[in-house]
């Protein structure tokens, strides 16, 4: 690929980040620490800023009218919103998949062709090969092999769901962003994804905006608990679930409130 | 790499906005172009000498330069012609566009609705010369069995009119019919209302202010209309005193004498088109206040009480009434009648319009199949209209060439940069309502001073195609910003999320998305250039003879010729076989448009692969 390779790690470093939407304030004061190649969840009530939060690595809040970021936003040594940041070799790293599966209305094949072709593969043989490789750690390969030239939009919703995963790992991001990727899903597709992403830490680090408590117990290595734009507590999933620090965290997990 | 990147999302960030600003300079100029040329005139006349004085009696040989003014330049009269014509039109078209809105929302069978709605649309699409010469071989000879005169005169017009409005009428009425909650009607019908009184009692009222804008459009049709009138209307520049006298409206007085006016008398023509221009800016504005209200209301939740508790007002007025059995039967059976008849008279009047003039034209095109293709030949009998299919393909070609780029990138700008409102942004939207709004005829009054002067004073297809493709800007806009925004903005995350730039997610995932309205914008402009004449008359030319041979040459597209040989009165068969061309034409872009549209977004679907 012939894109400018910036040093993007696979580690996600923040400090004291505040973020206004015109005059409203939706993160306060957010520092973490994000550890690479595990995966870390942030649950909380709906509106507490967790998916703004998330969608701040890869900047896709620049794209939000009158919403303003403040504080330090690391990606390895990267700092992400310096002005020499290419907004765009950002995105390439930090893959996104997103709450409603949206596969581009193209073939299969094209869907996960897309991103390599942005960034200057136009080889046939190369491509078929990233094509087959996405597919194939996407856990689809022998579901779709045969109609890769069909249309995406035909596909089930899990499965619209799991290619577009299968698009985001074509680039060979170095961290996946998933905001909520299961809401839209049945169970069993819900199941196949959470396997996917046991399987996708090995290479990738991973951070998964939740609203199913069990989901977060059941796969995240590490969680954040968001509440009102604030960061509440965050640690090591066990803990968390078993016996938080803070009381709000507790009554938000015994379902108390959210 | 990265560098050439940035620099093709610069290059493509200027173009869109360049292309946007290009809309700007054409409002522009089309207000400087007829002030410069109207206010010698305005000055000379006297300005309300101008308005209101009711002699209109030019004198050609009226020079700025010469000391006294021998001619009379008073339009008072032809104000009033438009605005009597204009009522007229409302009164019928409105009207009966209303209860046919009514009765294709709530009485249609829903197997009938398609074919009523593709109707409809045929009558927005045929062109305003073959309506007037309908009026002429149809109308004017039934109605002067009634008519002291030949027929002629305010009640032609109104009728002509107000079928020409009438598309406009009930397309804007339903859509706001349609978008009416069906809890409402639920409600009504709940509390023991009939059908018909929970429609017309509940539920017209709720999409009143929608009901509103539309005739609020059909009066700037009206307004805007020449040639149909001038082709019924009679034309004599005084006041319409009956039904049937002959009078003149503001749009014809610029079509009837603008080939051979005056210095003077031309600066007065425009100065016509100014104080036209002025009329329906006025009523475009009105528009604009009227429906942002209805945005509103539907929109903020404040004014959707407003609306719910003047609807459940409606509701309890008619429980009161349940006693009264006689009103009930009469807003039943009334109401139904009026919706049913008016819907099955939009039907019987294509049905007659079409009807008459192929069961006139046809048997004389396949009698004489050269009148397509044979050669001009003088003094013969051999008319052809082979120079104006010549003409108006070249004048399609070239107008689609300029409009549909810059049209589409306009939108582009508006839908993919523009998303912060911004005063440029407000302007350029502003730019593109005016243009909307402009009649034809001020196109062509713009185009003779803008292009046939700056091409040296001779009329070409150049000249024409130029001025049309400024007409056809608002409509490629808006179809293709529309489609722009029904693309799902999760398409544009998508294609960002992988790291792509602006310029490839629009033009690999958004455009492609978007080409259904892009496409339909294509084919309303090519109808929109093949059915327009106004525009055409003086900066085309309306030499129906010879064959162009290159765009500095000048001919008459098929319309304009329609209007030639209709108005000469002795070619009448050769008229009514260009009058089946053209509706030929225009029906059978009606139907390649719903076949694509409806091919297009299956595909995009995925349901058909």
């Amino acid at each position: 690929m012939k894109i400018a390779e910036q040093l993007f790690g696979q580690n996600i470093s923040v400090k004291n980040a505040n973020l206004h939407y015109g005059e409203f304030q939706a993160l306060k004061n957010i520092s973490i620490e994000i550890p690479e190649k595990e995966i870390t969840a942030f649950i909380g009530p709906s509106g507490c800023g967790k998916s703004t939060f998330l969608k701040c690595f890869n900047r896709m809040n620049d794209l939000v009218a009158g919403c303003k970021i403040e504080g330090e936003f690391r990606i390895g040594e990267t700092d992400i919103y310096a002005k020499e940041t290419d907004v765009n070799a950002l995105r390439k790293n930090v893959g996104m998949v997103f709450q409603k599966p949206n596969p581009f209305p193209m073939s299969v094949y094209d869907n996960i062709a897309y991103g390599p072709r942005t960034f200057g593969v136009r080889k046939r043989a190369e491509l078929d090969g990233i094509v087959e490789s996405s597919l194939r750690a996407a856990a689809m390969w022998e579901e779709l092999k045969d109609r890769l030239d069909k249309s995406a939009l035909g596909l089930s919703g899990g499965q619209q769901q799991r290619l577009c995963i299968a698009r985001a790992l074509s680039v060979k991001p170095k961290i996946i962003l998933m905001d909520e990727p299961t809401s839209a899903l049945d169970p069993i597709s819900t199941g196949k994804i959470e396997e996917l992403c046991d399987e996708l830490k090995k290479t990738t680090t991973i951070v998964i905006v939740t609203h199913n408590m069990q989901q977060a117990a059941r796969i995240s290595d590490r969680t954040g608990f968001f509440l009102l734009g604030k960061l509440v507590e965050y640690g090591d999933t066990d803990k968390i679930f078993t016996s938080p620090k803070d009381e709000r965290t507790e009554r938000y997990i015994t379902g108390r409130f959210g | 790499m990265m560098t050439n990147t940035k620099v093709k999302e610069k290059i493509g960030k200027s173009a869109f906005t360049a292309a946007a600003v290009l809309c700007i300079i054409a409002v522009a100029a089309i207000f400087v172009f007829l002030i410069v040329k109207s206010l010698p005139a305005f000055k000379k006349i006297g300005f309300f000498d101008f308005l209101l004085g009711d002699n209109w009696s030019p004198d050609k040989g009226d020079t700025y330069a010469g000391e006294s003014l021998a001619g009379s330049y008073g339009i008072f009269t032809m104000i009033v012609g438009t605005l009597a014509a204009t009522v007229g039109a409302l009164l019928l078209g409105g009207v009966f566009g209303y209860f046919t809105a009514v009765f294709l929302a709530y009485f249609c069978p829903r197997r009938l609705k398609r074919v009523f709605s593709s109707v409809i649309n045929l009558l927005a699409g045929i062109p305003s010369v073959v309506y007037g010469f309908f009026g002429i071989v149809f109308l004017l000879s039934k109605l002067s069995v009634i008519a002291p005169n030949n027929g002629s005169g305010l009640l032609a017009t109104s009728i002509i009119l107000g079928i020409m409005i009438l598309p406009t009428v009930v397309s804007l009425s339903r859509t706001s019919l349609e978008a009416v909650p069906r809890s409402y009607y639920e409600g009504a019908v709940a509390l023991g209302a009939t059908h018909t009184q929970a429609v017309f009692k509940t539920c017209v009222p709720a999409a009143k202010s929608g009901i509103t804008a539309s005739l609020v459009l059909g009066v700037g049709r009206a307004l805007g209309e020449t040639m149909a009138v001038v082709m019924v209307a009679g034309n004599s520049p005084t006041y319409p005193n009956s039904l049937f006298n002959s009078f003149r409206v503001m749009t014809a007085n610029i079509v009837m004498e603008m080939g051979y006016a005056g210095e003077v008398q031309e600066g007065a023509l425009v100065a016509t088109g100014v104080v036209l221009l002025l009329f329906v800016l006025v009523v475009n504005l009105l528009f604009s206040l009227v429906s942002k209200k209805t945005v509103r209301a539907a929109v903020k939740p404040k004014n959707k009480t407003v609306v719910r508790k003047k609807t459940f007002h409606g509701v309890a007025r008619l429980r009161d009434r349940f006693g009264n059995i006689a009103y009930k039967l009469k807003t039943s059976y009334i109401g139904r009648a009026f919706a049913i008849g008016a819907g099955v008279l939009s039907g019987g009047i294509l049905v007659l319009v079409i009807g008459f003039i192929f069961a006139q034209g046809l048997p004389h095109l396949l009698k004489n199949p050269k009148i397509l293709y044979g050669k001009f030949e003088f003094g013969s009998e051999n008319i052809t209209i082979f120079p104006s299919i010549v003409s108006t393909l070249m004048a399609v070609g070239l107008s689609l060439l300029i409009a549909i780029p810059i049209g589409v990138m306009t939108a582009i700008f508006l839908n993919e940069y523009a998303r912060k409102e911004n005063i440029f942004i407000r302007i350029v939207r502003s730019a593109i309502d005016i243009l909307s709004g402009v009649p034809s005829i001020v196109y062509g009054l713009f185009g003779m001073i803008a292009f046939v002067g700056l091409l040296g004073g001779k009329s070409s297809i150049l000249a024409g195609s130029l001025t049309i493709s400024i007409m056809l800007l608002p409509t490629v806009v808006r179809s293709t910003e529309e489609s722009l925004k029904s693309v799902a903005d999760s398409l544009r995350e998508g294609s960002l999320a992988l790291g792509a730039g602006k310029m490839r997610t629009i033009f690999k995932v958004v455009l492609p998305s978007a080409l259904p309205g892009i496409l339909s914008a294509i084919i309303l402009s090519i109808g929109r250039v093949i059915s327009e004449s106004a525009p055409f008359m003086y900066t085309m030319g309306s030499v129906i003879t010879a064959t162009p041979s290159s765009y500095l040459d000048s001919g008459a597209t098929l319309a304009v010729a329609l209007y030639r040989l209709a108005g000469e009165g002795w070619y009448m068969q050769e008229a009514y076989a260009t009058a089946v061309v053209l509706i030929a034409l225009v029906l059978g872009l009606n139907l390649f448009a719903e076949w694509i549209g409806g091919r297009l977004r299956k595909k995009l679907k995925g349901t058909e692969q």
